[in-house]
């Protein structure tokens, strides 16, 4: 469905992105792993457009577009296409829980108000934030702000939602809500690119793991595959160090 | 010292019926400059060019020299710059018969703008790039983000800077006198003139300013909290 390729980007003389491919298919759930300043971030913002890609090509289902030079109105289907969830959440500030998943429906889609208002109150309730849809973002804590950012991301009806470090922000005890969100909605069968450093939760819910760094894909396969015998050193560094004494029952 | 009460009392009413011009010259002023101070607030905030540095002189330019030599120069220099348009384009305009509040409207306004350009730049500096990207990830254009999104809250966060910038103009369009206007000012000065009561004149004066200024604020503060209830309500409950 979605196949990214060669993807390059530059800031400065600083190479973040050295060529990076993935491919994503109905129902996937891609997790994107890797040491920080590896370029997991930057790539997912490339497929959005939040940056320019200095190179590569993306297949959007029959669409074909370069990263680097794709038009205002390709950049606005791609975004119209997908879904993203920030980090920090990036909630619309003046807008309530409600509004902020309607937004993109009444604003971006021309959706009437009432149709897109029983959306947003069913996307609320889906991530259990219905009886807060009048609160406004800073009345809420940041792992029920995070659940408004996925109820907005699901609103639209994306065919990929990103995910960008979705937990990272979070207090310890907050990211469970958040990831039992985003573990419900891989069992309805959305299609999703995380990057998370979440690898309990990585190893539950991703259907293909990619192991990044230094701007290159490393390693990439099956959850079981990359987490209980990875090929490369690289990867088993980077997994001991970060998982030492975490059992997996796969 | 003896105050003329009677004169105190009848030229304080002349003072208030003086207060729709000073209004006017204020509200036409901001009006007339918000999109140009819009518009140069927003080419100031991308990366520097030939514009920007146009648009930063214009600001220096205004910021850097007194209202008094803009007032002066604008009066003096404008009248004969249009006469000699109007001849040379055989308009046949009189221009000496304009009122001269057009000429007051042109200086608040040429002021006010690069003065309003730094405050609505302050404003949308303040407006994390976040909101930004999620807006266009949610599938908005970016003239929708603006509207629905980053202006809503650039001028919440600028309203005390507004408030600031109109309260500092309504004070500065009491220079308009010096163009023949009739505002607060020149209307309480010319009815001192006849008598020299320039004392009660000038305390009239100060009295319409005050309440002026303190209605405005009022209203600002008002409608701050109206337009900024979503912060204003952190930590209160719904």
């Amino acid at each position: 469905m979605l196949k990214v390729s060669n993807v390059h980007k530059k800031y400065h003389e600083n190479e973040i992105l050295k060529g990076v491919d993935i491919q994503v298919d109905k129902g996937d759930v891609v997790v994107i792993l890797g040491p920080s300043g590896s370029g997991k971030t930057t790539f997912l913002r490339c497929l959005n457009f939040l940056e320019r890609a200095d190179q590569g090509e993306m297949d959007f289902d029959a669409d074909h577009l370069s990263l680097h030079a794709a038009s205002s109105r390709e950049v606005g289907m791609v975004r119209k296409r997908t879904a993203f969830v920030f980090q920090n959440y990036n909630l619309f500030q003046n807008k309530t829980a409600l509004e902020n998943v309607t937004t993109g429906l009444t604003i971006g889609r021309e959706m009437a108000r009432a149709e897109a208002k029983e959306i947003g109150y069913r996307m609320l309730e889906k991530v259990g934030m219905a009886e807060r849809s009048g609160y406004y973002p800073s009345q809420l804590s940041g792992g029920q702000q995070q659940r408004v950012g996925i109820a907005r991301a699901m609103a639209v009806e994306p065919e990929v939602i990103f995910f960008d470090e979705p937990t990272s922000a979070l207090d310890p005890e907050l990211v469970g809500e958040v990831l039992a969100v985003i573990k419900q909605l891989a069992e309805e069968g959305k299609t999703m690119v995380i990057v998370t450093h979440e690898m309990k939760f990585a190893a539950e819910v991703a259907t293909h793991v990619i192991f990044m760094a230094d701007g290159r894909v490393v390693e990439q396969g099956p959850p079981k595959t990359i987490f209980l015998c990875p090929k490369e050193e690289r990867t088993r560094t980077f997994l001991r160090r970060i998982l030492p004494q975490v059992e997996y029952n796969i | 010292m003896e105050l003329d009460y009677d004169f105190l009392a009848t030229t304080f009413l002349l003072v208030l019926t003086a207060v729709p011009v000073t209004l006017k010259l204020t509200a036409v002023s901001l009006l007339f400059s918000a999109p140009f101070a819009f518009g140069i607030a927003l080419l100031r905030r991308q990366a520097a060019g030939l514009l920007q540095r146009l648009a930063a002189a214009y600001v220096t330019f205004m910021r850097g020299t007194p209202m008094v030599l803009q007032i002066l120069m604008i009066y003096s220099l404008l009248p004969s710059l249009l006469n000699a348009l109007s001849q040379t384009l055989r308009l046949e305009l009189d221009v000496f018969s304009l009122d001269p509040i057009w000429y007051a409207y042109a200086v608040f306004t040429l002021n006010t703008t690069a003065l309003f350009s730094e405050v609505l730049r302050s404003g949308l500096g303040s407006v994390a790039d976040g909101q930004l990207e999620a807006a266009l990830c949610a599938g908005l254009t970016k003239p929708q983000a603006y509207i629905h999104i980053i202006l809503p809250q650039a001028m919440t966060a600028a309203m005390p800077n507004i408030c600031n910038l109109t309260v500092n103009l309504i004070k500065g369009t009491s220079l308009a006198f010096l163009m023949t206007v009739k505002d607060m000012t020149a209307s309480a000065k010319v009815a001192a003139s006849y008598g020299y009561n320039y004392i009660e004149a000038y305390m009239d004066v100060l009295a319409g300013y005050i309440i002026v200024c303190s209605i405005i604020q009022a209203i600002f503060y008002f409608a701050e909290q109206h337009v900024g209830r979503y912060r204003l309500s952190r930590g209160k409950q719904v």
